[in-house]
């Protein structure tokens, strides 16, 4: 607005000589000169350009960047990628796994973390048989309806029951873990960045004493995999703390393993069924989508390979 | 049948096919209103030749119908010989036979099938059967699918059932347990309340009722514990019959859950159960 | 090869086209027919070569190891 007064300044005189023309007309008239060498085009574009470039970038790093509230050193260690064979898109889970896994869950995990999704019922058909986990369900009590009196009576568990949580209540677990909440593990591996990868350095992943250098706080472990390093659990799996029914050596990393792929269970019980019906639909899927490509190729050839062909008519035929 | 007016090159001559057989839609193709009213031949790379009899038979049929389309088959008939001499045609206007002339009509005679026409059209059913069978295969499983989703679910179906060990509860006593959120009464009877359910003259009641139809031990009575006049639960061991008796409204049950006296309209009902062992009742 | 594909186009062919494809009744018919038969026919395809893929992965592998140790206790 500046420059276009500033130009129209000199030539208003003229402007009001001719009645007809507007002021616009006359001012880029006279600017004309000024505007159309070379020199000033390729500058005002270079300008616009830069200006274009620069307020982008700046906006960029304004805005634009995502904002990490920890360094990378306090985001903890990638987990390394392992080849779990139950991940692959034709596998389902390992169930002897799974069965040596609920036990080390039992035997271990139980005694702080929940699993309180899980009904007893589930496990029936999948790594344990109807005997074994009804005898398993009748080992918890749980709490029955209202009676006549209105009073809450003990009962033994049923297979329709879900597995009890070691603590009543969120506080109560908060308390008795130094204020840190374990967390409950029915959906964990879906609900951890990395899944398996993750929880299985995490078991894993205790180094005998801290690095040199790494402040742990007071009643925390470090652990390279957690998020912060400082997690309140400890290591627990150590070699042989529990025995496989199965004969299958106990070692750290067997029982991580097992225990992984039977939270991957809790947090996906219909994986089996889901690949199978995957491979199932794609199997046929693939071979219906080749027969309509020939379909279509059937239906189109005729309309494409059409003759329109006029022949005059030869006379009436009267 | 709007097909005899279109008549049909007969590139390949002396096919044995005959023309009662099913033909696919497109093998007729539909009579567009132009080529009624301009005499348009239509030609076919996927040709076949009529027989003479049947062609014969759609052109008289074609005779019947309008001028213009009777003049389009005439002039057709006086063509033919000429389609049938050359698989290529050519204009007869001056234009055709300049350079680039868009109205030079290519010869599709090379993209022909060898083989006979009725093992080409068996192919094609046989291509398009199998379609529709996987696509039917298909359909099924998807509304299948749909339809089990909308069925019970497994924590549902878990709790529609209750176990009951029978050894705990002595005999002359009632027992009553919880399923499906409604009571169900368990009563272990002596002989005399089996003699007494046995011996009621059932036909003259309001829901006549046998007791052998509403046990299946007569040791073991099982029902829902819901007067059927309003819903109450009635109370056990009371009554004016020696077995139920309801407070809302004072109907009178006996020692088979029979309704005997008051408003009630019908029996206690009995749910389904079973006993897969000699001391275990299942419910539902 | 060739002795085949003759054979489908000199019997197979003029067979099918008077008994499977004359009557579109008889055609839809084989068509849901062999819709059927296909459905068993690919389910239990698919599910033995599933199975194959996972041998002595699934439940149904390690079963009999258990159902066995349960009898064995009730015997005791």
């Amino acid at each position: 607005m500046l420059a276009r007064s500033l130009l129209r300044g000199p030539n208003r005189a003229i402007a009001r000589q001719s009645l007809g023309k507007s002021t616009r007309a006359s001012s880029t008239a006279a600017g004309a000169e000024f505007a159309s060498s070379p020199f000033y085009l390729t500058l005002t574009a270079s300008l616009a350009t830069a200006a274009a470039a620069g307020s982008a970038a700046w906006y960029y790093h304004l805005y634009g960047q995502e904002a990490f509230a920890m360094t990378p050193a306090e985001e903890g260690l990638h987990p390394t990628q392992y080849p779990w064979v139950h991940e692959r898109f034709n596998k389902t889970f390992d169930h002897a796994a799974l069965r040596r896994g609920f036990q080390v869950y039992r035997e271990v995990c139980a005694s702080c973390h929940s699993l309180t999704r899980v009904p007893w019922r589930s496990f029936v058909g999948v790594m344990h048989t109807v005997d074994e986990m009804k005898a398993m369900a009748e080992e918890n009590e749980y709490d029955t309806e209202p009676n006549d009196q209105g009073e809450i009576e003990k009962r033994p568990g049923k297979l329709s029951d879900y597995i009890p949580a070691p603590y009543k209540n969120d506080e109560a677990a908060r308390a008795a873990n130094g204020g840190a909440l374990p967390p409950d593990l029915s959906l964990i591996i879906k609900g951890r960045h990395g899944g398996c990868n993750y929880v299985f350095n995490l078991l894993t992943g205790y180094p005998d004493e801290p690095p040199a250098g790494a402040s742990v706080a007071e009643g925390m472990n470090f652990n390279p995999y957690f998020p912060g390093t400082g997690i309140a659990m400890g290591r627990v799996l150590f070699d042989g703390v529990v025995e496989y029914e199965d004969g299958t050596p106990a070692t750290t990393s067997q029982m991580a393993k097992d225990v992984v792929e039977f939270l991957n269970w809790s947090a996906e019980p219909e994986m089996d069924d889901r690949k199978k019906m995957g491979v199932k639909s794609i199997a046929l899927l693939t071979g219906l989508f080749a027969i309509s490509v020939w379909v279509k190729r059937y239906k189109w050839a005729p309309i494409k390979s059409r003759k329109v062909v006029y022949s005059p008519p030869i006379g009436p035929r009267r | 049948m709007t097909g005899p007016v279109i008549p049909i090159a007969s590139e390949s001559s002396g096919s044995d096919f005959t023309s009662d057989f099913i033909h696919p839609p497109h093998y007729l193709p539909p009579l567009s209103p132009i080529a009624v009213n301009n005499p348009v031949r239509v030609v076919n790379r996927l040709t076949m030749s009529l027989s003479a009899a049947s062609s014969t038979l759609l052109r008289t049929c074609a005779r019947q119908q309008l001028p213009t389309a009777r003049a389009a088959v005439t002039s057709c008939q006086q063509t033919r010989g000429v389609a049938d001499a050359k698989a290529s045609f050519e204009s007869p206007f001056a234009t055709a036979n300049e350079r680039g002339s868009t109205l030079k009509i290519p010869n599709f005679s090379k993209y022909q099938s060898s083989k006979s026409p009725r093992s080409n059209q068996v192919f094609s059913y046989f291509m398009a059967g199998t379609m529709g069978l996987a696509t039917a295969v298909g359909a099924k499983a998807t509304v299948q699918d749909f339809l089990v989703n909308m069925s019970a679910s497994a924590d549902v179906l878990a709790q529609a059932k209750v176990e009951i060990t029978l050894g705990a509860i002595p005999e002359g006593k009632n027992v009553i347990i919880k399923w499906r959120g409604k009571p169900v009464f368990i009563r272990h009877r002596t002989q005399d309340e089996i003699n007494e359910a046995r011996e009621t003259k059932w036909e003259s009641l309001r829901d006549p009722q046998s007791d052998d139809e509403r046990v299946q031990k007569p040791e073991w009575l099982v029902m829902l514990g819901v007067c059927t006049h309003l819903g109450c639960v009635p109370i056990g061991e009371a009554g004016d019959y020696g077995g139920w008796f309801c407070p809302c409204h004072g109907s009178h049950y006996d020692i088979s859950g029979r309704i005997r006296r008051g408003p009630a309209p019908l029996n206690l009902e009995v749910p389904a159960y079973q006993f897969p062992e000699e001391d275990t009742l299942v419910i539902g | 090869m060739a002795g085949i594909s003759n054979v489908i186009y000199q019997h197979v062919s003029p067979a099918l086209a008077t008994t499977l494809f004359r009557r579109n009744a008889v055609y839809l018919t084989a068509i849901f027919a062999g819709a059927f038969a296909f459905e068993l026919s690919f389910d239990t395809g698919s599910n033995k070569i599933w199975d194959s893929w996972n041998a002595g992965r699934q439940w149904k592998d390690i079963k009999p190891r258990y159902l066995v140790a349960a009898e064995e206790e009730d015997d005791d």
